[in-house]
């Protein structure tokens, strides 16, 4: 993703959020620049309930450039997008079978909001369940991927995020 | 000298891993994964699989001790462990664990539990002593390695 784009300016990932010219600020160009490569790093949301999963999926998303939160659960999840505190969000990658809320319900619950349902939902899963696969894929996922997660899988995605 | 000794301890090791089934190719993979901003990442990834592993194994312990026992949780327990074992490419415990669920309905889990917990404690040993070794030969292996 990061290679389709064309600002030159290297996006440190330790530091997300560039800020807006705060009074007395120094420069006034380098802010622009800034804020077009703001706009070009996208946020993925990943949740999965296993810690190697999501140091896993965070591994390859960061490789991929992509700026990366993970939780737990899908119940956390939905907390940190309805209090506001993910706003900009481009992508949820969740894993189908979770203790609680499974991944399945997160979807539905993200496309029956209509503050969320703009954000495209991949699910991860380990097993290769056709009637699961269609279902979510009715449920208006936007991909279903196969555990364990390549990177390849993680490129494919790429273009569909917003 | 010393160097190149560690270096084909540490390819030996890895080809009797592979060889032996207690890894396959996803650990390739995690090493692919492997850079310079996160350079120990595949140790890391396994030092989170064996605390996760561990409780998990003692959980399912405590769930076979129980009473009329509580298949859909044993199942549940399995299933988290089989997950990530997959992910760090852990083929036996993969195995081991699919056994574990397709004798669920016999009376043969106790045995199976005792084979899960052995093939534990072996893959945890080599992977300590490979991960050992890849720490000695210091950073510079990692790099040849994760080529691979």
């Amino acid at each position: 993703m990061a290679a389709a784009a064309p600002s030159p300016a290297p996006v440190p990932s330790s530091s997300p959020k560039v800020a807006s010219p705060k009074a007395g600020d120094r420069k006034v160009v380098p802010v622009t620049v800034a804020e077009e490569v703001v706009l070009e790093e996208k946020h993925v949301l990943a949740v999965d309930d296993s810690s190697v999963d999501r140091a896993i999926i965070a591994k390859i998303l960061r490789s991929s450039k992509y700026r990366v939160t993970t939780v737990e659960s899908a119940t956390r999840a939905l907390e940190l997008l309805g209090l506001g505190l993910l706003p900009d969000v481009n992508m949820i990658i969740t894993d189908y079978w979770m203790p609680g809320m499974t991944g399945y319900e997160l979807l539905k619950r993200v496309k029956e909001s209509s503050k969320l349902k703009e954000i495209p939902v991949v699910i991860m899963s380990s097993e290769n369940v056709p009637n699961r696969i269609s279902r979510c894929l009715e449920e208006g996922a936007e991909d279903f991927l196969l555990k364990p997660v390549r990177p390849s899988d993680v490129s494919r995605l790429c273009n569909r995020i917003r | 000298m010393e160097y190149s000794n560690l270096r084909r301890q540490i390819i030996c090791m890895k080809k009797s891993l592979f060889d032996q089934g207690y890894l396959d190719e996803q650990f390739n993979q995690l090493e692919e994964l492997q850079d310079e901003s996160s350079p120990n990442f595949v140790e890391e990834v396994v030092v989170l699989f064996f605390n996760d592993s561990s409780r998990l194994l003692t959980n399912i312990e405590q769930t076979l001790e129980k009473y009329p026992q509580d298949f859909y949780q044993l199942d549940s327990l399995v299933h988290q462990l089989k997950g990530s074992g997959t992910s760090i490419g852990a083929i036996r415990m993969k195995n081991e664990c699919s056994v574990f669920k397709a004798h669920c309905n016999d009376k043969s889990l106790e045995g199976s539990l005792q084979k899960m917990k052995r093939e534990h404690a072996t893959l945890k040993k080599k992977l300590e002593t490979y991960f050992q070794l890849m720490r000695q030969a210091g950073p510079r292996e990692r790099a040849v390695n994760s080529r691979k």
